[in-house]
């Protein structure tokens, strides 16, 4: 192997690794959450997070991750709420590529989403969302939760978490 | 050691390194960690690399299933009309979110909800997603919160553990995989819409039938009763209400015992010795409050 070759494969090398290191940030998975303060559902907040928002993970602790947002904000997050990101991991070769990826099919809202939902209900009048969407309508904040569990001499007060 | 033998070493030294660190947290793909030339000859292998395609119920993203389970929820609602008590709706909400807050899931696309069914059937039905769903019929045979809180525990553990997801046919799933990768990044034509209209009712099916007519195994069972003991545990409730429960309904042989849970679940003789051992791993048990038992008989008592 010649000299000029081996810097080649040394900046082939680095490139990919650094494609690969990138990958490796997380993005929010559900569709609301919040970045805390603490390792903890209960307590101070930092900011509002929504499912696609990117995040850079900085430690781990207990189901926890200790994350960076494209703010700058440092927070924590359960790990429950977050998967792992495939970003800038683009094939030029698109033989390669017959089929998706969970994270490409999450990122673009496509995969089974409302709208065959609405396609459903077009077909199956019989069948009735009403009831499902007053359910998601039920909401139990954390204040109540942390109330009742208080209320009912439960848990320590920590919240989730393995 | 020559110049450019000491830059090659150092190349291979940073690819190992590069892929030991990456490796850590890949969740799939050693399959292409062969030899770090492989992937230095072809960039266009790290695709590869970074992410596996979509292959099992896993990978079923939050969203996808979070519309899965407003279907099922929708056809479980088709068979049984809810039971319409705003206060005992919310407390059941407030004891299934305080469970599944120390569940090993706590965060879920649009978060966890319950209701109560209006039937004397003994039921409780947990659709992917979180939309969880008990019976008038069980309610009234929990003789207190604690067991409100294994029980609606138990379901949590079934959404935790994706079984619902899993009674999903694998060659069901290869299809839709296929149809939804290669279309995933394009908007979906009146077509596509059609075939993939096709698919989803396939997988309701699926898990409907699971849930509703043949149970999920035993196995599932048994692991959601070990998550109802862990999760219930964690929360405060005290862990030995299941037992209790499941004691009495040994023997059970009333009309509305004989559908629903009954129907679709293993002998409850054996969910006794299967829970009994997940109690004694515990290392420590809370006890029970009359806090909670007073509360919970006040919760109950405007049920007709």
């Amino acid at each position: 192997m010649t000299k000029s070759r081996s810097v080649i494969l040394i900046v082939v090398v680095i490139a990919v690794g650094l494609a690969i290191a990138a990958a490796q940030g997380l993005v929010v998975k559900v569709q609301t959450t919040q970045l805390r303060a603490n390792p903890q559902f209960f307590g101070p907040t930092l900011a509002a997070l929504k499912a696609g928002d990117r995040l850079e993970k900085v430690s781990e602790a207990n189901g926890w991750i200790q994350v960076k947002t494209a703010a700058g904000t440092i927070g924590w997050i359960h790990s429950s709420a977050v998967t792992q990101s495939t970003v800038a991991l683009t094939s030029t070769n698109q033989n390669l590529k017959t089929q998706a990826t969970a994270s490409e099919v999450a990122l673009a809202g496509k995969g089974f989403n409302k709208q065959v939902e609405d396609s459903y209900k077009a077909t199956h009048a019989e069948v009735s969302f009403v009831w499902v969407d007053r359910m998601i309508q039920i909401r139990i904040g954390l204040a109540q939760v942390q109330d009742f569990l208080a209320k009912g001499r439960l848990a320590g007060l920590t919240g989730g978490g393995k | 050691m020559s110049a450019s033998k000491s830059v090659r070493l150092s190349a291979v030294a940073l690819v190992l390194t590069l892929f030991a660190a990456s490796c850590a947290v890949l969740e799939k793909g050693t399959d292409v960690l062969n030899t770090a030339n492989k992937v230095a000859d072809d960039v266009n292998t790290v695709k590869t690399v970074g992410e596996k395609l979509r292959s099992s119920f896993a990978d079923i993203t939050e969203e996808e299933e979070y519309y899965i389970g407003r279907s099922v929820a929708a056809v479980i609602l088709s068979r049984y009309p809810v039971y319409q008590n705003d206060a005992l709706t919310r407390y059941v909400n407030t004891v299934g979110n305080a469970v599944a807050l120390f569940s090993d899931r706590p965060e879920i696309y649009a978060g966890y909800h319950f209701l109560v069914l209006d039937t004397e059937e003994v039921n409780a039905l947990a659709a992917p997603g979180g939309l969880i769903f008990v019976t008038k019929g069980l309610l009234r045979r929990c003789k207190d919160e604690e067991t409100l809180g294994l029980i609606l525990a138990h379901e949590v553990g079934h959404v935790a553990a994706k079984h619902g997801l899993q009674a999903i046919k694998k060659s069901r799933l290869t299809d839709a995989f296929m149809f939804l990768g290669t279309q995933a990044v394009q908007r979906f034509g009146p077509q596509e819409v059609a075939r993939l209209t096709t698919l989803f009712e396939g997988v309701l099916s699926d898990i409907v039938e699971q849930l509703v007519v043949r149970g999920y195994d035993r196995a599932s069972e048994y692991e959601a009763d070990g998550l109802a003991v862990k999760f219930g545990a964690r929360t405060g409730y005290e862990p030995g209400s299941i037992l209790r429960f499941l004691k009495t309904m040994v023997g059970d042989k009333s009309t509305a015992s004989g559908k629903g849970w009954f129907k679709t679940h293993p002998s409850p003789e054996d969910r006794i010795s299967s829970a009994t051992k997940a109690i004694a791993a515990l290392s420590s048990a809370p006890r029970i409050d009359t806090a909670r038992t007073q509360r919970f008989a006040q919760a109950i008592a405007a049920m007709k």
